[in-house]
């Protein structure tokens, strides 16, 4: 129901330094910089309630192609539709009640309250000058509730720890009452806490809710705990998508990371596990 | 006829003598004249120069010198912010006017060890000091001394003029955003305008402030309620039209005394802003606007 | 209590009334004693009576602009620190006042005498120069970058306050002294407009901007988040930022031209209405515009009255006051 029919999406400008190089834009001397791939004659397609996450090392066009299924960005060939609809015809406030989006890191400028910030979510339900009422509040407390973050209704956003503030800002998320949650590195600034806590909240959304989840992560068992498809991507090409059990092989991930690992069902866990052994010998 | 070495040598001595004696005659007699090739900065001052008859020693003056007409083929030199030191030291100068607070000049003229004199402006009193010093300094006292009689004496006579005549309440307006109340400053009780209007006999509403320049509000000229506005401006005289226009902007302050009795009258002239031999000038025509009938044309 | 409704009505009521007072009890406020019965007194002509004269034309109009001023600088300053997501941003940030400035000097040292309407010269050309300012970041961000980049919006404006600051410099320099003297008085602000024609020709712009600030404040709330979580909640961002930097840049231009660059109200008044009232842009933008008034009416009767018969300009009343806040503000974060 959320697809991407072979979009390419290319930065203007877009340079990344090479690892170890110099970093800092204006430095001359293109032998340090190689160009972002963005993402490249890419197809993908989520259906209604499952759960996929998009993994692939830094710079492989992961977020970008996260970020076109958002319909942030625009891509320049092929189109991205939500149920059948081009994601770039429907209107912002329409395609925000269907598709929510979680960032990495939140910094909000001013002191807004949890609670103004779930708030925040209504939006696209609201009138240009209408104010929220209580079935909004209602909304808005019980995707706190949701996220166990009721009890923090008064306090500052800025003064919480990472992973109230990510479940915050999920809850802020689930007040849109969209059907696609898209999730953009959501513990790539947490600790392994908090990494569980998100886990665990983003599956139960899926699982009893219905939510169709996507993922955009580079934690291959964040991954593997949480998503029942993946979508292998490295340098802006999809090199594998699947189920997980069959796309999460230690040949793939030596493929894409260049990194040995063998990878177990873990029966405690209930999930596969992969453990990294050490860098690929050969290609 | 061979005259002997003995005699040669006494003559000689003699007539060395007597010219060494001239030499130091002729340059005591210089020095007592004083500085020759003068750089004014201070326009009042320029102008007290040329009444005192050292107007021929003047070299160069500044960018806003005006009067006498001869400064015009003067170089210039710059002004209060812009003073141009290489052309006042190229110009040779054995003594630069310059104003109280041009301290960065005055250390750069010391260093090339250039005698300096230095602008004080405040009363009418400050005038003829200045006029009586450089007199002193230039070798002129005498031309200095009847430049300062001739100008108290043309005061004193305004004064006698207006002497009985009862004073008006008189605000003089020395800026003021055109055609609008806004920006209005005025003198204070302090300096030449101040004491130019005393002696034209009118009374300052705001002698109490003794400042030179203050800004007011609409509120406290409405509060002084001033019989006479003596607006001044400093360039020459516009089209009457537009004389009439800027006179017109006082129209909102009808309560005012001096705007409800049209007694709003706007002085145009350069030398209105200068503290120097001219102020005479200044004071004939505040006591022509103040008291018409006593000071004819 | 997120009671938007609620917190709004209440806030507005406190404030309002706070600023309604200021306004009216600032014309009743002065060193000059004036007889109240004799100001409403309609039996002597108005153009005779003097205490009717001080009460509507000397200290009235006055209120009345500073309430205008202070209430533009003020949401101006809201917008922009939304705008700019930095609390330390004020209207004067992005240039807009610096070109105003420099339109003034240029009319006081170019001597242009019109008047058009009863708006004077320094007052037009300060507009316009407002406007030049507010054309040259816009384009400088614009082309950039095909959105809008707040960044570069940033430094852009900036840059331009710099070059503009440089400008007025080099046009004070090279002026008459009588001029330097007027500019450098227009530069402190100067509320004594004695008359009603300038507050009624900056109302339509006020008007216009205040229309942008209605419509703004659910949308800024969002802008906090970041520009992607707030297009992912169906903000169209480009265009809230353009509204927001166009109607608080005619807003700022418009002050600036009818008080001078009246500096401090743009940051002190949000900084200290967001403590009392919260974050949400929807209660600090109203609050921050009434508060503002209030604030800008007070310290122009300083103004007035401190030195009396002399006029101290408000701008250095609400630098003296603002100055000792900030010191504060930054004792109390640490």
């Amino acid at each position: 129901m959320l697809r991407a029919d072979n979009v390419t999406y290319v930065h203007r400008a877009a340079r990344a330094p090479v690892a170890g190089s110099r970093r800092g834009a204006g430095l001359s001397g293109s032998a340090d910089f190689r160009p972002l791939p963005g993402v490249q004659q890419v197809s993908v397609s989520i259906d209604r309630g499952g759960s996929v996450a998009l993994l692939g090392p830094n710079g492989s066009g992961k977020t970008t192609l996260l970020r076109l299924l958002a319909g942030l960005i625009k891509p320049q060939s092929g189109r991205v539709t939500l149920d059948g609809l081009d994601v770039a015809a429907i209107g912002r406030r329409e395609l925000a009640r269907r598709l929510a989006v979680v960032p990495q890191e939140t910094h909000l400028a001013f002191d807004f309250t949890v609670l103004e910030v779930a708030l925040m979510g209504r939006h696209p339900h609201l009138g240009a000058f209408e104010l929220e009422g209580p079935r909004d509040l209602a909304i808005a407390r019980e995707a706190l509730d949701a996220t166990g973050t009721a009890h923090l209704g008064d306090r500052v956003f800025a003064t919480l720890s990472g992973g109230e503030k990510q479940r915050v800002v999920i809850a802020s998320a689930l007040a849109q009452q969209a059907g696609v949650l898209l999730l953009d590195e959501p513990t790539a600034s947490l600790d392994l806490g908090y990494q569980l806590e998100i886990g665990a909240l983003v599956s139960r959304l899926n699982l009893e809710r219905g939510l169709t989840v996507v993922v955009a992560t580079h934690d291959l068992n964040f991954a593997a705990s949480l998503c029942r498809a993946l979508v292998l991507i490295r340098d802006g090409h999809v090199q594998a998508a699947g189920p997980t059990e069959d796309t999460l092989t230690a040949d793939r991930i030596r493929a894409l990371y260049g990194v040995t690992a063998e990878v177990h069902f873990h029966q405690a866990a209930g999930h596969l596990t992969v453990v990294p052994l050490g860098k690929a010998t050969h290609a | 006829m061979l005259i002997p070495p003995a005699q040669m040598l006494r003559r000689l001595t003699a007539v060395t003598s007597i010219l060494a004696a001239l030499l130091l005659l002729v340059t005591a007699a210089r020095a007592q004249q004083g500085p020759q090739r003068i750089v004014s900065l201070v326009p009042s001052i320029t102008e007290m120069l040329f009444a005192i008859d050292a107007g021929s020693r003047v070299v160069g003056v500044s960018s806003y010198d005006h009067f006498p007409p001869e400064v015009d083929n003067l170089p210039r030199v710059g002004a209060l912010m812009d003073p141009d030191v290489e052309r006042i030291l190229s110009l040779r100068p054995d003594l630069v006017i310059t104003y109280g607070s041009q301290t960065d000049l005055r250390t750069q003229l010391d260093r090339a060890g250039i005698p300096v004199f230095q602008d004080r402006h405040g009363s009418i009193g400050h005038i003829t000091d200045t006029m009586k010093e450089l007199g002193a300094r230039l070798g002129v006292s005498t031309q200095a001394a009847r430049a300062v009689a001739a100008f108290e004496r043309d005061l004193a006579a305004i004064r006698g003029r207006v002497k009985r005549r009862p004073r008006p309440r008189t605000l003089l307006v020395i800026g003021r955003e055109p055609q609008s109340l806004r920006a209005i400053s005025v003198s204070g009780g302090y300096g030449f305008l101040h004491d130019l209007l005393d002696l034209a006999g009118g009374d300052n509403v705001f002698a109490s402030v003794t400042r030179e320049s203050l800004l007011v509000s609409t509120e406290e000229i409405l509060a002084k309620a001033p019989d006479v506005i003596l607006e001044l401006h400093y360039s020459e005289p516009p089209a009457p039209q537009l004389i009439e226009r800027e006179r017109q902007a006082w129209k909102p302050l009808s309560a005012v005394p001096a705007v409800r009795n049209g007694k709003v009258i706007l002085l145009f002239g350069g030398e209105l802003v200068v503290p120097g031999p001219r102020a005479t000038k200044t004071a004939r025509a505040f006591a022509r606007a103040l008291h018409p009938e006593a000071v004819p044309r | 209590m997120p009671d938007v409704r609620r917190r709004l009505v209440l806030w507005t009521l406190a404030f309002g009334t706070l600023a309604f007072l200021a306004v009216i009890g600032a014309p009743l406020v002065g060193t000059t004693r004036i007889d109240f019965a004799r100001v409403f007194d309609r039996s002597v002509r108005f153009a005779d009576n003097v205490d009717a004269q001080i009460f509507f034309i000397a200290r009235l109009p006055r209120a009345l602009a500073a309430a205008l001023v202070g209430a533009t600088l003020a949401a101006a300053g809201v917008v922009l620190q939304a705008l700019l997501r930095n609390p330390l941003a004020t209207p004067f940030t992005l240039g807009v006042s610096a070109g105003a400035a420099l339109g003034a000097m240029l009319a006081i040292s170019l001597r242009l005498h019109l008047s058009l309407w009863g708006v004077s010269a320094i007052t037009g050309a300060s507009f316009v120069g407002s406007l030049v300012a507010v054309a040259i970041v816009y384009a400088l961000a614009r082309a950039r970058h095909q959105g809008f980049s707040t960044n570069v919006l940033l430094l852009a404006g900036v840059t331009l306050n710099s070059f503009f600051s440089a400008l007025i410099l080099f046009v004070q320099y090279l002026a008459d002294p009588s001029e330097a003297l007027r500019t450098m008085r227009w530069l402190m602000g100067d509320l004594d407009v004695a008359g009603y024609a300038p507050i009624l020709a900056a109302l339509p712009l006020a008007a216009i901007a205040g229309a942008a600030f209605v419509w703004l404040p659910r949308s800024l709330n969002l802008l906090s988040l970041d520009a992607d979580a707030a297009a992912t909640r169906g903000v169209n961002v480009v265009r809230v930022q353009q509204v927001a930097f166009f109607s608080a840049s005619v807003a700022t231009g418009a002050a600036v031209s009818l008080g001078g660059p009246i500096g401090f109200i743009g940051i002190i008044v949000p900084h200290l209405v967001r403590l009392m009232v919260g974050a949400d842009h929807r209660v600090v933008l109203p609050a921050s515009a009434l508060v503002g008034a209030a604030f800008l009416v007070v310290c122009d009767v300083l103004a007035r009255t401190v030195m009396a018969p002399q006029e101290l300009p408000v701008g250095i009343i609400t630098a003296l006051v603002g100055g000792p806040f900030f010191l504060w503000l930054l004792v109390r974060q640490k």
